[in-house]
């Protein structure tokens, strides 16, 4: 390929993939003035991508009072009394409709590690925290990521609350934990 | 049930990276070492069963059609399996089932993965792409956006068994660390063979609390392959056959609040206790020769221990200290150098720790050879805090 060729390959995958032109370079440089042999491997770039309109079925209410109300709620069991949160609108053991509880946004760390390395997607956020947190008035554990100034401070036992963002999503992650003073 | 034996198996080299395969290539080269080695043809294979773990990590839904097409096996049945990080086993498992059944004669058992085709451009690097990829398992609604890794969800385990019993300490994980990169190094098909100190371990960078990226195995890419057959067909095709005696599988729940506790995986002591059972097994300690164990974690290697009741409960460190799982130790664990040595191409992953101590009930082991090897365990584990577990008993 020209010089010509080269930039106009490097643009049509910035423009498809949001790589920037600076990395495609140092990658595919060599490759596309034709310096490897024929038959060595070839790579290109490319990217697994689908959109959607996501439907939370029978938790739908839980995210609506979430970016609404800044509120979480639990399901509760009529028979065997657990509190699920995350909510399910069936009890897992008993197969019962289960009915919506508030809660007060309380809760407590049952397990904890502190995350130093982690996906592409998080990786300029470490070292945060990662635990699992059971929110008072539940029987259950919520998967939750704490980004504090010191992470030694938390741990098994630590007291929690939730604080809800400006701008909710209808997300889980409209709110995050932190620290109960 | 039938009788089933492993008549024939090959898998290809673990490394980082197989830039010169595409996945069914790979698949292709375990496959044809496995035909070799029971001397059979392609058209002697009944149907199939693949292991193959994450999509993204291939660029491709239902990889198995194209493994199957390249294969040569057209017409012939076949279903593909993916249990995470046990997906290996769980492809044994079926396939067993397949020809214990009746059903069929002979099973073509493949695993294979590619990852590191996955590539984070701003980085220079896969992992964190393929931590990514991996990350999509994880319930998207809920944990997904919290941004753990499979060794987070591992890590809070082993936290959780530190602080019920005391350990493993961070030097008896650096042990196992030790061991399965040095085994490694007797094993040619190996990934990460090195010579290290329990102190290059402990001071090794910190990847997820309490592992350091010497307590980590990496991502792997290979395929490893087995036949199975019914007796009939393996007492006249073979006399070296390797017979599944016992077979055990277990899935937990995901989600940690619906378990009584994090600090023990259930799903794995059901399936060592089920597997055991069936093999008569009474004491691993005692009738076992070796065992392959998913050591994906050095902690959770550790927690393996008591989960196929090398020991009671609570006292998996002292078995690494006072050397039972060494190579010359009672029970030598993962002499293949397990997931952490070896390496871990997640849907070969269970093919390939079932290889290797096949080799060694055949007495092909080479330089790391358990002498006199009768009978030996494989731990296939997989998914959010051991979702899913299967074990297999082998003898020969
Ligand atoms: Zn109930």
């Amino acid at each position: 390929m020209d010089k010509q060729q080269r930039e106009a390959w490097y643009l049509y995958h910035q423009q498809k993939y949001g790589i920037p032109v600076e990395y495609l370079r140092r990658e595919y440089e060599r490759e596309l003035a034709g310096q490897n042999p024929m038959d060595a491997p070839l790579e290109i770039p490319d990217k697994m991508e689908v959109f959607y309109k996501y439907s939370y079925g029978q938790q739908s209410r839980f995210f609506r009072e979430l970016r609404e109300n800044q509120a979480v709620y639990g399901a509760k069991c009529p028979q065997c009394s657990k509190v699920y949160c995350p909510p399910r609108a069936h009890c897992s053991q008993c197969y019962k409709p289960t009915e919506w509880v508030k809660l007060k946004g309380t809760g407590i760390i049952k397990a904890c590690t502190v995350q130093h390395y982690t996906t592409s997607a998080f990786i300029k956020k470490v070292p945060f925290i990662c635990a699992y947190v059971q929110l008072d008035g539940t029987d259950f554990l919520l998967m939750t990521n704490m980004e504090v100034e010191d992470v030694s401070k938390i741990g098994v036992g630590t007291r929690v609350k939730a604080a809800f963002r400006e701008n909710r999503h209808g997300t889980i992650t409209d709110f995050y934990f932190k620290p109960l003073e | 049930m039938r009788d089933v034996a492993i008549v024939g198996m090959g898998t290809t080299k673990f490394k980082s990276r197989w830039v010169d395969k595409t996945y069914y290539e790979l698949a292709f080269d375990a496959a044809k070492m496995a035909l070799e080695d029971a001397g059979l043809e392609k058209d002697r294979i009944d149907c199939a069963v693949y292991g193959i773990y994450n999509d993204f990590f291939q660029r491709q839904y239902q990889p198995d059609a194209f493994v199957h097409d390249y294969l040569g096996l057209g017409l012939k049945p076949m279903v593909r399996v993916n249990s995470g990080g046990a997906t290996g086993g769980a492809a044994l498992r079926i396939g067993y089932a397949e020809v214990a059944s009746g059903l069929y004669d002979v099973c073509l058992v493949l695993g294979v993965e590619k990852c590191a085709d996955t590539y984070n451009y701003e980085m220079k690097m896969s992992t964190p792409e393929v931590l990514r990829a991996i990350l999509y398992t994880a319930d998207m609604t809920y944990d997904n956006p919290a941004g753990r890794t499979a060794a987070s969800g591992f890590a809070l385990a082993v936290v959780a068994h530190r602080d019920k019993f005391g350990n493993p300490t961070e030097e008896q994980m650096a042990k196992v660390s030790v061991k399965n990169h040095f085994n490694a190094t007797k094993n040619p098909l190996a990934q990460s063979p090195k010579v290290l100190t329990v102190e290059e371990v402990m001071n090794s960078r910190m990847i997820v609390e309490p592992f350091k990226f010497y307590d980590n195995c990496l991502y792997t890419e290979g395929s490893s392959a087995v036949i199975l057959a019914s007796r009939e067909v393996a007492e006249r095709i073979t006399d070296k056959p390797v017979w599944i005696s016992g077979l055990g599988a277990s899935a937990d729940y995901v989600m940690p609040g619906n378990r009584p506790n994090i600090y023990t995986f259930e799903s794995s002591r059901l399936a060592a206790r089920k597997a055991y059972a069936m093999a008569g097994v009474k004491d691993p300690l005692q009738d076992l020769d070796l065992a392959e164990l998913h050591d994906a974690f050095t902690g959770t290697e550790i927690m393996a221990y008591e989960d196929c009741f090398f020991c009671e409960e609570g006292q998996g460190g002292s078995l690494i200290d006072d050397g039972t799982v060494m190579p010359d130790g009672q029970l030598p664990v993962n002499l293949s150098g397990g997931l952490i040595g070896c390496g871990h191409a997640v849907g070969a992953t269970g093919i390939m720790q079932t290889y290797e101590v096949a080799l060694h009930l055949r007495g092909e082991a080479g330089r790391r050879q358990k002498k006199g090897a009768r009978r030996g365990l494989v731990q296939s584990i997989g998914g959010t805090l051991c979702t899913w577990t299967v074990c297999l008993v082998l003898e020969r």
